[in-house]
């Protein structure tokens, strides 16, 4: 039912929307190279990362830390209720700050790092699963939840169901590990099969009361910080879920919900949203559902087919995507070249845009698409393409305490010192001597590099009015324009 | 100095197209109201608002996650409450009776003073048939006013503005924070959406020549502009299939591109109006410093420098206490009642109390039972509330019963449909008709 594009619509416009798509887009010279493969290398190069060696190490405090668990256990045991919470609040300062290293980490791989799908796929998993940090208080918690995307992305369903279920910041966030007989909780048992799975109506309520009682069981170790199974929670009644009927456990419970019919196209149809940017027709729908069960609920091969088919490059998909923030972001940096800002800044960005990574509204995740865009959140969007375009000031002891990773005291105002001026686009890099001093060549590469399209005729216009107000056009002015470009709706979609 | 006058033309310009074509088509009287408004400098007079025979004002309240309103409005005398809730339940001292059978949360104080003051009505069991134990459905149903079984498109905020405001000023919806709420979702996209007035510009920081500056923003504009956008073809996929996704999963109308131009430009126009009254209004009593009281403090900023607003939209989370319930609800109840205490004083200090109506919601109360984690699961009907200064104050409609037998899977029974709330304030307080935006006549509940 899915058809191939024809290999003579693969050029430099294809390519470039698969980049944009599959990954977070590209300078022109990338998207020439993949334009100039087949497509299935070209797609290759970005699905079988596997290839290319993944240099980025983790946190060095990425591990469980059962000594550390202890000692502050019973420094809690011993202390004043006032100490206590002096002791609560050190810890958090430990924990905010390690999130914010976790965030920094974890956009560097998508900006720079050589596995751009992978990373996209991360992100997928992380708004599907939508655990907040939140209610998990501890960034090695959410490191390794997210590694456990990077492990299973493009893997098995019903193995990354699994672990995804016993995965301790998701045993915290939807209360698992708390769950126990006779009054099991039912957060978990509802959420996995509505948001994660099957969606309403593939389910009775009977269905979480009972699932909830299979899944009793799974816990939470929190001294060695990994999953364990408590048999004194669990119920060893017989229960009857999605049909099946018998002393259930938590692995019983995944294995029927994915056995069910409704759950492939559940996780077709929003993975086809999320990276065609809109929902699949019912028919579409059901030859990606035939596609991935056919390939034994195993992503990479569903995954490949679909970038490969042709209605994924129809002109209705074509540039009619609103850019998450992390898209945004991430692929302002890679289409311009440049760094990230600091990670200090990259996380105010994102939360003021509306995609708190690690960090999502609800369990339901970000709703996405036109939700994205508000007043508030366009001109957002607006100010901090100057950011990003120009650099910013920054006070300096705030920077080295960042990038030292001890914790700021003080009072900020006081204690941050001088400001100064980082990132920005290095405008040399990006343009050629002749783009930069020919304004007609100037706004033309400026919109093939930042839109793979034209601006409209009236804004054409009034860029190029901008720009001959100058007799040189200096960095500035240059910079200036890039930010304009990034001021229009058109930079907002991909 | 030129660049300044062509400035001011061109918005102009822009405005008579927007706000003009819909004045050619006759349109309720408010919206008159609002287009003068607009051109006359006079509207930017907090004294003029107040003394003038000025709109109704609907500030509704989200409390989102399920709030436990079994614990909120207290049956602390019912055996039947005790039983089911031998952690959670609060006892005699623990609650501030209203008529000695039941009481608020003690944490409530904000909201019994208002009671006493006349100015706050409780609707008990308020919710629908067939109720849906999912937040995000649940939501739905009550942004959407939808029966539990179908699923509507638009909200019915944005229905009221598709029905009553064609053509209105981009603020006559705001919401406060950074996600349009699915209520606001229209046909014609409307209403504007506020985090911070400070940042709710086009701002333009870095070192430049002189003159560039209103040059970069004058380009900045231009880029921006739309002027066909109140001609553009309306949202044909009206009523289209969902598809095989999550209901509520935000799906454009027209193109992508499209609707962020329409936003473009309603930031552009919305955008000076905002910072001049919040430059230039103060607010006239101290609020708490919690999320919740600044957006309130915020909507009364806004209020008072006369916005032609009809509907502001403010909302408050972490009301699923699955886990722990007892303390997470004292502080969030406290929250609540402060703050809205503190909205009420500062609009009766401004003399526009009489204008607004607080409406809250949540999309479902909680199981009647507490689980064993010293919390509460998904459940069904709940009490709202409804502040403001004509309100009919005391307790509307009927507690739901708690008895066993009257349970369903172990939740109330709803007794007063959530529509009836929402046909009482689009009836009386709108002052529009309600079936054409609830989809047909529900019984309108009397709250002013």
């Amino acid at each position: 039912m899915l058809k191939a594009l024809p290999a003579a619509r693969w050029d430099y416009d294809t390519a470039a929307h698969l980049l944009n798509r599959a990954g977070f887009g590209g300078p022109p010279s990338v998207i020439e190279t993949l334009a100039g493969l087949n497509p299935d290398d070209a797609l290759s190069t970005l699905l079988d990362y596997e290839r290319y060696a993944d240099p980025t190490p983790a946190p060095d405090w990425a591990k469980p830390d059962p000594e550390g668990v202890k000692q502050l256990r019973e420094a809690a045991r011993n202390a004043t209720p006032d100490e206590r919470r002096k002791l609560y609040q050190a810890e958090m300062r430990v924990q905010f700050q390690r999130l914010m290293e976790l965030r920094g980490w974890w956009l560097n791989r998508m900006a720079k790092g050589p596995r751009p799908f992978q990373e996209k796929m991360v992100l997928f998993w992380h708004g599907h699963f939508a655990t907040s940090f939140d209610k998990v208080r501890n960034a090695y918690y959410m490191w390794r939840q997210n590694e456990l995307f990077r492990r299973l992305a493009t893997g098995n369903w019903q193995e990354l169901l699994t672990f995804a279920g016993k995965d301790p910041a998701m045993l915290i966030w939807l209360d698992q590990a708390q769950s126990r007989r006779p009054h099991a909780n039912e957060n978990f048992a509802r959420e996995v099969m509505e948001l994660f799975s099957l969606g309403i109506g593939n389910y009775t309520e009977q269905d979480v009361t009972e699932g909830a009682r299979a899944l009793t069981g799974w816990s939470l170790d929190p001294l060695n910080q990994e999953y364990v199974y408590r048999p004194l929670f669990h119920d060893n009644s017989i229960k009857t879920f999605l049909g099946r009927t018998g002393n259930l456990d938590g692995d019983d419970v995944i294995a029927q919900i994915v056995a069910q019919p409704a759950a492939a196209p559940f996780i077709t149809a929003k993975l086809w949203n999320y990276f065609a940017g809109q929902a699949p027709s019912d028919e579409l729908n059901g030859a990606l559902a035939d596609a991935f069960r056919e390939n034994g609920n195993n992503f990479k091969p569903f995954l490949r087919i679909m970038f490969r088919s042709e209605e994924f490059y129809d002109p209705v998909i074509v540039r009619n995507q609103v850019k998450s923030p992390v898209q945004w972001l991430v692929g302002t940096a890679r289409v311009l070249e440049c760094d990230l800002p600091p990670t200090m800044i990259c996380e105010g960005i994102l939360r003021q845009l509306g995609q708190d990574l690690f960090a999502p509204p609800n369990v339901k995740g970000w709703d996405g698409g036109i939700a994205w865009i508000t007043t508030t959140t366009l001109l957002d969007r607006y100010n901090t393409a100057a950011i990003l375009v120009q650099g910013a000031d920054v006070p300096r002891a705030r920077l080295e305490a960042m990038q030292q990773m001890t914790p700021m005291t003080g009072n900020p105002s006081e204690a941050w010192g001088k400001r100064v001026h980082v990132g920005g686009v290095d405008v040399d890099t990006i343009l050629s001597p002749d783009e930069r001093m020919d304004k007609d060549r100037l706004v033309a590469a400026l919109q093939h590099r930042l839109l793979q399209s034209a601006l409209k005729g009236d804004q054409a216009k009034a860029l190029g009015d901008f720009l001959n107000a100058r007799d040189r056009l200096n960095e500035a002015d240059i910079r200036a324009a890039i930010r304009l470009v990034m001021c229009t709706p058109e930079y907002q979609v991909t | 100095m030129k660049n300044e006058i062509t400035l001011q033309t061109r918005r102009q310009f822009l405005r008579s197209t927007v706000l003009g074509s819909a004045l050619t088509w006759t349109v309720p009287a408010f919206l008159a109201d609002t287009f003068a408004a607009l051109h006359s400098e006079a509207a930017d007079s907090a004294k003029q608002i107040i003394t003038g025979k000025d709109a109704s004002i609907l500030v509704v309240l989200q409390m989102a996650g399920g709030n436990d309103g079994i614990n909120t409005v207290v049956p602390y005398t019912n055996d039947y409450y005790r039983n089911a809730r031998p952690k959670l339940g609060l006892t005699a001292q623990q609650v501030l009776s209203l008529n000695g059978e039941i009481g608020f949360h003690n944490a409530l104080t904000g909201f019994k003073n208002l009671y006493d003051a006349g100015h706050l009505t409780v609707v008990q069991g308020v919710g629908y048939p067939n109720p849906n134990r999912s937040h995000f459905r649940s939501s739905e149903i009550w942004q959407t006013a939808s029966d539990a079984d179908k699923v509507e498109k638009y909200g019915w905020l944005g229905r009221y503005f598709d029905n009553a405001c064609t053509g209105c000023d981009p603020t006559v919806g705001v919401d406060i924070g950074g996600q349009m709420p699915q209520s606001f979702y229209a046909q014609t996209p409307t209403g504007i959406s506020l985090a911070n007035p400070q940042n709710y510009r086009f701002m333009s920081p870095g070192r430049f020549r002189p003159g560039q500056v209103d040059l970069l923003e004058e380009s900045y504009e231009k880029m921006n502009e739309m002027p066909d956008a109140a001609d553009a073809a309306p949202d044909v996929n009206s009523g289209g299939s969902i598809g095989a996704l999550a209901a509520g999963m935000p799906q454009p109308g027209g193109s992508v591109l499209h609707f962020i131009e329409r936003t473009a430009l309603d930031a552009q126009m919305s955008s000076d109006q905002i910072r001049a009254i919040v430059a230039r209004v103060k607010n006239q009593v101290s609020y708490p410093s919690t999320k919740l009281a600044g957006d309130l403090k915020l909507v009364a900023q806004l209020i008072a420098g006369g916005l032609p607003t009809r509907v502001y939209y403010v909302s408050q989370g972490g009301y699923d206490t699955h886990v722990n319930q007892a303390g997470t609800q004292q502080r969030l109840l406290k929250e609540l009642g402060d703050a809205v205490n503190a909205f009420v004083g500062d609009l009766k200090a401004q003399g526009n109390l009489q204008r607004v109506l607080v409406m809250t919601f949540s999309e479902f109360g909680r199981r009647v039972t507490e689980n064993a984690s010293g919390g509460t699961d998904h459940g069904a009907a709940a009490p709202m509330f409804v502040i403001g200064d004509k309100v009919k104050a005391g307790l509307l409609g009927r507690y739901p019963s708690l008895a066993p037998q009257d349970l369903f899977e172990g939740d109330i029974k709803y007794t007063v449909d959530f529509r009836s709330v929402y046909a009482g304030v689009l009836e009386s307080w709108l002052k529009t008709r309600s079936a054409p935006i609830l989809g047909r006549q529900f019984e309108a509940l009397p709250l002013v």
